[in-house]
């Protein structure tokens, strides 16, 4: 027999037995349990409001945020740029849709910050070692970020660069969330060349 | 996981063994790749196939041992209209050129004029898609349809796929074969 027609059987009996395997292994967790609460814990997997308000000011285009909730609560009201995966449809879908691109840090959020961290656990256990979660949900945000005000007498340049994001981020959530739906991507877009022009200066 | 310096040589390595692969199989002559055009020489489709079918099943088996995640390999995002649109300008640069981009570059560093008429075609290419990016984002945007893979949208295992499109490379191969008969021309791998 010549060589590359064995080869090609070589090629389809390979074919005929990857068709006939059970593929569970495709979904099964690859981190070891000790291990993956090791990394659940750690401080670095989790981000407080005012660093997720940061990103969202800055434009930081390595962010996605994962908004877990169903798609009513969404509509209504939702970090601006973030995407919609209700937490059902996140832990049955094996989630390379919305996780394999490894240089997007991809930030998960709930309303209370309890379901992102279930849904942090089983990314993590899936190896995505590119998720994050808000800590404290969109309750904490809306506390943290929303409806901060400032009280005290003096101001320090730290508070000061603080307060600013919060009122920036502030001013782009009402904003946002007071358009229709059909109206909020094209916000976002006009939103970013706005912001460029404004800034000026080196980019 | 690892260091910089040693993705960048391993990657090195593997295109060095790619670029010598190409031009010892006669790649770097733009008359072997007109000939799949043409159907007198089809060893390119049958070369790139059978690389990709090899590196199918290769992934898989390893995915199922457990030795590669391939959850975690780096899908391209989909967008219908630009794939179409760039393909079929991929398609007449390839016929026009007689090069793809990876044996442009073979041909190339071996000295072919030819070659470096291609690769300035290709730069003068991608700078006017830089500069006319504002007009054609639309295009370049259009139908979405995020890291889908063949198998999931067709709602078949990824290993049911791979036997299917390991068939249909072997059928291929066949009439390649068939039709390499049929439009024989004098034999031109020793001249090149």
């Amino acid at each position: 027999m010549e060589m590359r027609i064995k080869i090609t059987v070589v090629l389809l009996l390979s074919g005929l037995i990857l068709a006939l395997l059970p593929l569970s292994a495709n979904r099964s967790f690859t981190v070891k349990p000790e291990k993956l609460i090791s990394e659940i814990l750690d401080p670095d997997v989790s981000l407080t409001a005012d660093q997720v308000a940061r990103l969202i000011v800055n434009e930081d285009s390595t962010i996605r945020l994962i908004d877990l909730r169903t798609p009513e609560e969404f509509s209504k009201l939702s970090i601006p740029g973030s995407v919609n995966v209700p937490y059902k449809d996140f832990i049955s879908s094996d989630l390379y849709m919305y996780m394999n691109d490894m240089n997007i840090r991809n930030i998960l959020y709930s309303n209370d910050g309890l379901i992102s961290d279930y849904a942090l656990v089983y990314a993590r256990g899936l190896g995505y070692k590119n998720s994050f979660a808000m800590d404290g949900g969109l309750d904490e945000w809306i506390d943290t970020v929303i409806e901060s005000k400032f009280t005290g007498e003096r101001i320090s340049a730290r508070e000061n660069a603080l307060y600013e994001t919060r009122t920036k981020a502030a001013n782009l959530f009402i904003r946002f969330n007071s358009m229709p739906d059909s109206l909020k991507s094209a916000f976002m877009i006009a939103n970013k060349f706005s912001a460029k022009k404004l800034d000026g200066g080196c980019e | 996981m690892f260091p910089e310096w040693l993705d960048l040589l391993i990657a090195f390595l593997i295109g060095t063994g790619f670029g010598f692969a190409l031009e010892q199989a006669g790649f770097s002559s733009s008359r072997k790749l007109a000939g799949m055009f043409y159907g007198y020489d089809t060893t390119v489709i049958k070369v790139f196939f059978t690389a990709a079918i090899v590196a199918l099943i290769g992934s898989q088996f390893l995915n199922y041992f457990g030795l590669l995640n391939l959850n975690q390999v780096y899908v391209n995002e989909f967008y219908t209209g630009a794939a179409i649109v760039g393909g079929i300008i991929m398609g007449a640069g390839f016929i026009m050129g007689g090069f793809c981009p990876g044996t442009g570059l073979c041909a190339l560093s071996i000295g072919k004029i030819d070659a470096f008429v291609f690769a300035a075609g290709g730069l003068t290419g991608a700078f006017l898609f830089a500069e006319t990016y504002p007009a054609i984002q639309d295009l370049a945007n259009s139908n979405y349809k995020g890291a889908v893979k063949i198998n999931d949208s067709l709602g078949m295992s990824s290993g049911l796929f791979t036997l299917l499109l390991v068939a249909a490379a072997a059928l291929m191969f066949w009439v390649a074969e068939l039709a390499e008969k049929r439009f024989a021309r004098p034999e031109i791998t020793n001249e090149i």
